[in-house]
């Protein structure tokens, strides 16, 4: 279970995220959509224990997340720019194991490769793959590095929308399998609702949760889902509080503009 | 098939031409223009010198090796342990790495003559000497090249609570490896000339002595027969290391491109 409580993450001139608390069971699937600089990536980095919170406490089964980190329990996925340009796919996807202390398995890091659809690709370097391929190398490596808890950030970023739907639909399949604890942040609302168990709405500078919404949607989700009228609702939610909340903050950023001005010309 | 023999022929051929050009024109000026032998001695008579007394510029030549390998290894090592301190310890950089920018522009062949003074006339001054010209490109290009990597790769790392020195091996050092090549180069062929200079300050043996003392005995031709050598020798050792990186580069699997 992930745990935190009040967290905050201040740097120099900026607060990233506010008194932020948030649980997240065993097994879930959280995705956390939210407007570029709200803080997405800083409470992924806080979560996996790459950003220490100014205040507050983040807990991982009980213990600090440097534990989890210790016991190849966190396996993150970046939005890009993270395998090792002179080593295979494959060779990408045992090294991380071996780093982390455990005895990579050729054989189960193959079969990943396969059920990423890169049969044929494990010999390959990144500089022959394209972007989708790379990501799902990197998704791959963190699936062998045997975490129960995965944590990434916009994967698909960089991405094609037929790819990030394909995509989409083979991590949603790994997951429920697996039954890994998943943390995935995205810019995109459908991807977010079509992913997810549970959606974090967040906003902001500095950045809070919004919202907290249960999807309901039918399993398997595959591209049906898409048209499905659930899912086109669930959507249109999301998005009208993503609206809404960006609308209250420019209307509160204007009023203490606009006081700010007054109280200048009272003060001349 | 055919283009590339066609490059390859032209590789060859306009290179070897402009020398062939050159070497008439300089046999044209020496020999039909009738220069004296002493101001100015025949491509020929060059050679004839080369080949007359082999012994002579290998002899020579290996004592100058000698002391760019000596030296050059010394420097490199410094350079590198140094350049790794700057990239890791905040405390060190803000305080050495100022210093090592300004004196960048000091020429660090007017020190020559203060080793003299400190370590005499043998050939650790030499040695001295070559490590200190060897070291200054080698610690700034390698300092920078350590922070080459992206962030997110030393965050990939710590996410699996990889420690320091697997970062340095694993993710720094690959990245840095272009810059570190770039500095070496550099430092190759400051070695020969630190290796040179040195011979003369000193004046002990080796192909800048040879040089030293064609000049005050007026022989251009064993001047210019120890200059074809030294030409030799920087050729190779720049070669060397252009070798290396292209096997590291095949070895670590990545295109040769640059
Ligand atoms: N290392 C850092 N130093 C200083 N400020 C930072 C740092 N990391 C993030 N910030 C600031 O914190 C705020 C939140 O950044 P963060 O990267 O978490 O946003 P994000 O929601 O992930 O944005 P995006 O969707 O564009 O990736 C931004 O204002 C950013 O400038
Ligand atoms: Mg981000």
């Amino acid at each position: 279970m992930i745990d935190l409580a009040d967290v905050t993450v201040r740097f120099d001139d900026v607060t990233a995220i506010e008194d932020v608390d948030l649980r997240i069971d065993d097994g879930e699937f959280v995705t956390v959509v939210g407007p570029s600089g709200c803080g997405k990536t800083t409470l992924l980095r806080t979560i996996g224990g790459l950003q220490t919170p100014t205040t507050g406490r983040v807990r991982i089964d009980g213990k600090p997340p440097a534990a989890a980190q210790a016991g190849a329990d966190l396996g993150f996925v970046f939005q890009r720019h993270t395998l090792f340009q002179w080593k295979t796919a494959l060779e990408n996807v045992t090294f991380l194991r071996r780093l982390a202390g455990e005895e990579p398995d050729e054989t189960d890091a193959r079969a990943l490769l396969e059920t990423m659809g890169l049969e044929g690709f494990a010999d390959a370097r990144p500089a022959r793959l394209s972007g989708g391929m790379r990501q799902r190398v990197a998704i791959a490596r963190a699936l062998h590095l045997g975490a129960d808890v995965l944590l990434m950030d916009e994967p698909f970023g960089e991405l094609d929308e037929i790819t990030r739907d394909e995509l989409g639909v083979e991590i949603r399949d790994v997951w429920r399998r697996e039954r890994k604890t998943v943390v995935f942040v995205t810019h995109s609302v459908p991807e977010a609702v079509f992913l997810a168990d549970r959606c974090l709405v967040v906003c902001g500078q500095p950045g809070r949760i919004e919202a907290d919404y249960e999807i309901d949607l039918p399993e398997p989700r595959d591209a049906n889902v898409f048209g499905s009228r659930a899912f086109q609702e669930q959507v249109a939610t999301v998005r009208r509080t993503l609206h809404e909340a960006h609308d209250r903050d420019r209307e509160r950023d204007l009023g203490r503009d606009q006081r700010r001005e007054r109280d200048r010309g009272r003060d001349r | 098939m055919t283009t590339r023999i066609r490059t390859l022929a032209g590789d060859v051929f306009f290179p070897t031409a402009a020398l062939a050009v050159a070497a008439l024109c300089w046999w044209a000026v020496a020999v039909v223009g009738d220069v004296p032998a002493f101001v100015l001695p025949a491509p020929g008579a060059v050679v004839a010198r080369l080949v007359g007394n082999p012994t002579l510029y290998v002899h020579n030549a290996w004592y100058t090796l000698e002391k760019v390998l000596y030296g050059g290894s010394v420097g490199i090592a410094a350079g590198f342990l140094l350049a790794v301190l700057v990239a890791y310890l905040p405390w060190f950089r803000t305080a050495v790495y100022p210093y090592l920018v300004a004196v960048r522009v000091l020429p660090k062949l007017a020190v020559a003559p203060l080793l003299l003074i400190y370590l005499g006339t043998g050939t650790e001054t030499a040695v001295v000497f070559v490590a200190l010209i060897t070291f200054f490109p080698l610690v700034l290009s390698t300092a920078a090249g350590l922070e080459r990597a992206p962030s997110a790769h030393r965050d990939l790392l710590r996410s699996v609570d990889a420690g320091p020195l697997e970062r340095i091996v694993y993710v720094d050092l690959p990245y840095a490896l272009p810059d570190v090549f770039a500095g070496l180069k550099q430092s190759v062929t400051l070695a020969v000339v630190g290796a040179v200079v040195a011979e003369w300050v000193i004046a002990d043996r080796g192909l800048g002595f040879l040089i030293l003392m064609g000049s005050e005995n007026v022989r251009p031709d064993v001047m210019l027969a120890a200059l074809a050598v030294l030409l030799a020798l920087g050729l190779s050792l720049y070669g060397t290391v252009v070798l290396v990186q292209r096997g590291v580069r095949r070895w670590l699997g990545l295109e040769a491109t640059g």
